[in-house]
């Protein structure tokens, strides 16, 4: 589960950081002047922060696998779907909570397992071996597991 | 002359004593009642004079310093007598409660009360009427009695100090109902809100395919898919499908004891189909097409 | 035993009475009021043979006493016994006379019950406006009353009736504040205590006046054991069941009602009247079959709808009828922990030949724990009913809320729910079988 983290994994990482808030477990600062140095751009120092962003968004697109790409899409839609039941929740109050809490961490589960799978299938180090099928297996698991309770306790 | 004139009077004002012809009957004269307030001076409380056998016609006020002075003289016929019972009969007209005072009576039937706030009743202390007082003089032997009323007494109490209370006494009677106070049932917010958030839960579907096919998100493996390993893919990907179908089941009428075995037969299937098909997506990666 | 031929009808006799057989001459003129299938024992309160129980049992039902020609009781009859006597579920009707002095262990054994004689023991009620007029013309000794009507508006009138009674030289009473004492009858508001004896006017130490002074009254023990103090015992007297009375200022002479509210008052006190009888009790769901096994279940629902029913007879004289609540009272089911939750007026739902029914209908409050059907009846001249059954409340099962599909407000997260398991299932699809775009896969690699 913690692979060795080569510099474009790290600013893959860091990139998927900007768009959701839970894939990104390394600090930024510590993989922003790695991705700085592999970008294809470079960075002055009194660059805006409307650059940097930029330029991190163009790394992110540029050096991420097209898979990991529809992974991060995946996330980015459980994102959305845990913000608008948890708006729902803030606005219109929580009866039934026992759905709102189940229907919830529904989203936010898989987020966190489709976030392990990201941080295990990302890396190229891996790819030699079957840790990427391996992954995926445990991934599908994973949910079939976490769908189980939450129809559990939806009611 | 004088003896027939007093019983018409009697028989005039006390309903209770209708007197017998022969016999002579008790009554009062000189009678006075006065209230002084203790601490002032001899002399400077109210002091009235109550006609022969009848009553005062404003009520008599009695304040919490207040002491009433009552003196009369009994009288059998015309002739003035000790009486037996002389006592002074206070009655609340709302709830009937009596309470009489007797008076110190002389040989000669002077007769006489002191009365103060003290001596009366808790539960006088409280009522909102004057009391009615009543004179009973009677005696021994054929002389009828005396009842009627002399004054209404108007128990004053000082607005700044709380009204003594009388203790509730224990009785057995039935007691007030008691209807349990249900917690309110928990409310659904507006339907319409309901319906617009499901939409937009639902909307995210789309936004997720749309978003896949803008970064190019295809289907092509899977005939080289289907060609190198047919069975386990359809078999996995059913098994997958028929799991969840599974659990849909179980959320709209299916128990837990109809779904484990259920469960543990398309997860078995599916982990063996799992295995082959995940082995041929591992050939497809190491072979560079993934 | 009585002696045989006792010209005073007033000595003091205990006796025991027990449904059957025979009265004793000495005391007929005492007790003819009791001809009704009592068999009476008579004893001299200073018998060394009396004893109120026979190997710890109590040895007789009821107990009359009335004063002694003595100046006092033996041992068998001490306060003690007395009180031993109605825990035991004795029934006591004891007579006072303002003659005599009550003897000082009838005083302490009244303190005992919290009825209070004057400090003199010997006074007697006068009242120079309700006399008869052609007995004690001097003394006006002699009380003649209307029979006692209903105490309370929401009691049970059982020793009401036309005609007047008559209670020569009565030795009044005061009553304590406790529920367990019930005055039966009161002296009018004209009347005072005075003690013949002592030749003084009443007016030194005021002791109680008016209708302050009871004449005759009940107490009725918690077990439902009943005592009666009857402030006259020459009413019960043969004599002055037969007199023609005449109350002052009226013309008209008229007799007594002396006996008829004699027997009232040992039917009372000896439970010929007044006494509730408990017959079934039943508690169950509401809904329409009721099999046997739904009845008295053991366990409810919180919310449950739930039917109480209990069966209540009242003795009357010889047999049991159904029992009706007096209007203005309430016979009340509680439902309670620890407190009453629920208190509910049980209405009459159906009679049989000898009782009624009552019921109600409420539901189980939004409590779970250990809840009792609480009757708790105790009212002034019927004896008490206390019931009490024990069931427990418990929560919704998990499977008895409502599914989750039936609350709008749960749709969008149930929504959700399906879409994320939507959402992975094209994953899943995705995943396995798209192709990456060729560039970028050299990239990555």
């Amino acid at each position: 589960m913690a692979p060795k983290r080569t510099p474009a994994a790290a600013s893959s990482a860091a990139a998927s950081g900007s768009s959701g808030p839970v894939s990104a477990p390394s600090p930024q600062t510590t993989a922003a002047p790695s991705s700085l140095s592999s970008g294809p751009k470079t960075l002055t120092t009194n660059s805006s922060i409307f650059d940097i962003a930029h330029t991190v968004w163009q790394q992110y697109l540029a050096t991420t696998p097209q898979r990991t790409l529809l992974l991060d899409a995946f996330m980015a839609f459980l994102v959305l779907v845990g913000g608008v039941q948890f708006v729902y929740c803030v606005l219109a109050g929580n009866y039934p909570f026992n759905a709102f809490l189940s229907g919830f961490s529904a989203a936010v589960g898989q987020f966190v397992l489709t976030a392990s799978l990201r941080m295990q299938t990302s890396s190229p180090s891996s790819s030699t071996t079957s840790g990427e099928e391996g992954a995926f297996a445990d991934y599908v698991f994973g949910s079939l597991i976490l769908h189980f309770f939450c129809i559990n306790f939806i009611n | 002359m004088q003896l027939w004139h007093s019983v018409l009077q009697l028989s005039l004002l006390a309903s209770a004593a209708i007197p017998s012809a022969a016999a002579a009957t008790w009554g009062f004269t000189d009678a006075t009642v006065s209230v002084n307030t203790k601490g002032a001076g001899v002399g400077s409380g109210v002091k009235e004079t109550i006609p022969d056998n009848k009553a005062l016609s404003s009520p008599v006020a009695l304040g919490v310093a207040d002491t009433l002075k009552f003196t009369l003289t009994a009288q059998e016929g015309s002739s003035e007598k000790r009486a037996h019972q002389v006592s002074l009969l206070l009655q609340d007209p709302e709830t009937g409660l009596d309470i009489s005072y007797p008076f110190k009576v002389k040989d000669n039937g002077k007769s006489r009360l002191d009365l103060t706030q003290k001596d009366l009743p808790v539960q006088f202390l409280s009522v909102s009427e004057p009391l009615d007082a009543r004179l009973l003089i009677g005696s021994f032997g054929d002389a009828a009695a005396y009842d009627g009323a002399v004054f209404q007494l108007a128990v004053a109490r000082n607005p700044d100090e709380p009204v003594p209370k009388a203790e509730a006494v224990p009785r057995y009677g039935k007691l007030p109902e008691i209807h349990h106070i249900f917690k309110a049932d928990a409310q659904s917010p507006p339907i319409v809100v309901s319906l617009v958030f499901v939409a937009l839960v639902l909307a995210t579907l789309p936004v997720l395919g749309g978003l896949w096919l803008l970064l190019g998100a295809n289907v092509n493996h899977l005939p080289t898919a289907l060609k190198s390993a047919p069975v386990p893919h359809a078999v996995f990907l059913g098994s997958l499908l028929s799991i969840e179908g599974i659990f849909f089941l179980y959320y709209t009428s299916w128990n837990l004891f109809q779904i484990l075995p259920a469960v543990a037969v398309a997860s078995t299937v599916a982990f063996v189909s799992g295995s082959r098909a995940l082995g041929e997506v591992q050939g497809r990666r190491l072979a560079g097409l993934r | 035993m009585a002696p045989k031929g006792s010209s005073t009808p007033c000595s003091g006799v205990t006796l025991k009475v027990r449904p059957c057989v025979a009265i004793g001459d000495a005391i007929r003129a005492h007790t003819g009021y009791l001809a009704r299938g009592y068999d009476l024992v008579f004893e001299s309160p200073k018998s060394d043979k009396l004893s109120l129980f026979d190997l710890g049992e109590k040895a007789y039902d009821h107990l009359l006493i009335l004063p002694p020609r003595s100046k006092g009781f033996g041992p068998a009859l001490s306060p003690k016994n007395i009180v031993n006597f109605i825990n035991q579920d004795g029934n006591v009707l004891l007579a006072l006379s303002g003659k005599s002095t009550t003897p000082s262990a009838i005083s302490s054994l009244l303190l005992e019950l919290d009825l209070h004689l004057a400090t003199d023991r010997s006074s007697v009620v006068l009242d120079h406006f309700n006399y008869d007029t052609l007995s004690a013309s001097e003394k006006h000794d002699v009380l003649l009353l209307q029979r006692p009507g209903q105490l309370r508006p929401d009691t049970k009138d059982f020793f009401g009736g036309e005609g007047v009674l008559a209670l020569p030289r009565t030795a009044p009473h005061t009553l304590g504040d406790t529920a367990l004492l019930t005055p039966i009858l009161r002296a009018p508001v004209t009347a005072y205590s005075y003690n013949p004896k002592e030749d003084l006017s009443a007016d030194d130490d005021v002791w109680a006046t008016g209708s302050q002074l009871a004449l005759v009254s009940a107490m009725q023990s918690r077990s439902s054991s009943r005592f009666t103090l009857l402030g006259s015992a020459e009413s019960l007297q043969d004599q002055w069941f037969s007199a023609t009375v005449k109350v002052p200022g009226s013309e008209q002479e008229t007799g007594t009602a002396n006996q008829e509210f004699a027997k009232q008052l040992t039917a009372w006190t000896f439970k010929e009247t007044g006494v509730l009888k408990v017959g079934k009790i039943e508690h169950h769901l509401a809904q329409a079959d009721i099999t046997a096994e739904d009845l008295n279940p053991a366990i409810y629902r919180i919310k449950n709808e739930t039917v109480f029913s209990i069966e209540i007879s009242e003795y009357s004289n010889d047999k049991f009828v159904p029992f009706e609540v007096p209007a203005n009272d309430a016979l009340q089911l509680e439902f309670s922990m620890l407190s009453p939750f629920q208190r509910l007026k049980l209405e009459p739902s159906s009679r049989t030949e000898n009782s009624t029914i009552y019921t109600t209908q409420f539901t189980v409050p939004d409590q779970h724990g250990i809840f009792s059907f609480r009757v708790n009846y105790k009212r002034p001249f019927l004896t008490n009913i206390e019931e009490k059954h024990e069931v427990t409340v418990r929560h919704f099962a998990h499977d008895e809320y409502p599914r989750s599909w039936k609350i709008s407000g749960g749709w969008v997260w149930i929504a959700g729910l399906w879409s994320v398991i939507g959402g992975f299932l094209a994953f899943v699809f995705v995943w396995l079988y798209s192709e990456p775009t060729s560039a970028k896969t050299k990239k990555t690699q």
